[in-house]
């Protein structure tokens, strides 16, 4: 790979997380969708629950609403060729399921398509454990 | 392997291995996968041996928290505790679970390595310029059509845990087989999931690469 490419690779798949990142703001899935593989799964434990499936995830962006002072942090971004995988640290998560001020640890494995760099898996650690992600919103 | 030309303190093959064991090859194998026995490889041109030392096997059955003879086929996945510190508690239960993948792609078994995987795993990636993405049987059914890969040769380029998720990249050579065709290299990025006190493979994305 040479220096252009690696770094239109690279930016391609931030250019993907950002769709995420965008759509967890703003509590809108729909500004996400497009950066998900068709057959991407999504797993994590909520406390003691687990929770899988992207349905999951869209469903509880949409439920939690904006989370406006997220702050996303990519700490790796590992290319080989086809397949990649990054590290996102996201503090600052608020919102109605989110409660406010926890912190998101994200595993993002990324594929190569011909429609460009999608999202084939994120696997999540949520650092707040007293706080279920299904819980029903705070009063 | 005659017998005579044997160290006393090393076994040379499987057979000697189980035999000292007192188990079945197949168990000594999957003990190997699952329970860290400690297994050493030659490497030969055209396929690997096997070795063990007898102090090494001797330690081993030491720090198991069950006596081996309670052990049965299905038990496979209560492994000892052998380290006390946290960090190191979970690595060597993730390479653990790794060992047993490998182990089921090197013997070419898609069963053996079934225990590494979550149930509701998925893979992805290309094989000869295809998109493969689905469920983990694919997998299974690919390393049962592949058969024995017995020279390939895995090293851990990453082990990233996270509390209960974690990331392992493992570069792998000497791909053999039906499928797979000679010597080839596949780098696999696997994501796992702690569950239920188990880590568990959830996703694999792999990439062929180039010959």
């Amino acid at each position: 790979m040479t220096n252009t490419e690696y770094q239109n690779e690279y930016d391609g798949i931030l250019k993907t997380l950002q769709l995420y990142i965008d759509g967890s703001r703003q509590g809108k899935s729909e500004l996400m969708y497009t950066a998900f593989h068709p057959d991407a799964s999504f797993f994590g434990y909520a406390g003691e629950q687990l929770a899988s499936g992207t349905q999951f995830l869209f469903d509880w962006i949409d439920k939690n609403g904006p989370a406006p002072n997220i702050q996303p942090r990519v700490v790796s971004v590992d290319i080989l060729e086809s397949i990649a995988v990054v590290r996102l640290e996201v503090a600052g998560w608020s919102g109605n399921l989110a409660g406010s001020g926890v912190r998101m640890s994200d595993l993002f494995t990324f594929l190569k398509t011909p429609s460009g760099w999608k999202i084939i898996q994120k696997a999540f650690h949520w650092h707040a454990a007293e706080r279920s992600l299904v819980a029903r919103p705070l009063v | 392997m005659p017998e005579r030309n044997t160290p006393q303190k090393t076994l040379e093959s499987w057979k000697q291995i189980a035999a000292y064991l007192g188990r079945s090859e197949r168990t000594v194998r999957r003990w190997e996968a699952t329970e860290g026995l400690p297994v050493h490889r030659r490497e030969h041109e055209k396929q690997d041996t096997v070795f063990a030392y007898k102090h090494e096997i001797e330690a081993w059955g030491r720090l198991r928290t069950k006596c081996p003879d309670s052990m049965d086929e299905s038990e496979n996945l209560s492994f000892p505790k052998l380290s006390t510190n946290t960090y190191l508690a979970e690595h060597d239960a993730i390479t653990r679970t790794m060992h047993c993948y490998i182990a089921g792609a090197r013997a070419g078994d898609g069963d053996l390595m079934r225990p590494a995987f979550h149930p509701s795993a998925t893979i992805s990636g290309y094989c000869q310029g295809v998109e493969y993405s689905g469920s983990v049987e694919h997998v299974f059914q690919w390393i049962n059509g592949n058969g024995p890969a017995p020279n390939i040769n895995p090293r851990f380029a990453r082990i990233e845990i996270i509390e209960t998720i974690a990331v392992v990249h493992l570069e792998v050579q000497h791909w053999s087989g039906k499928l797979a065709g000679a010597n080839a290299r596949a780098s696999d990025v696997f994501t796992l999931l702690k569950c239920e006190g188990e880590w568990k493979i959830t996703h694999k994305l792999f990439h062929w690469h180039d010959r």
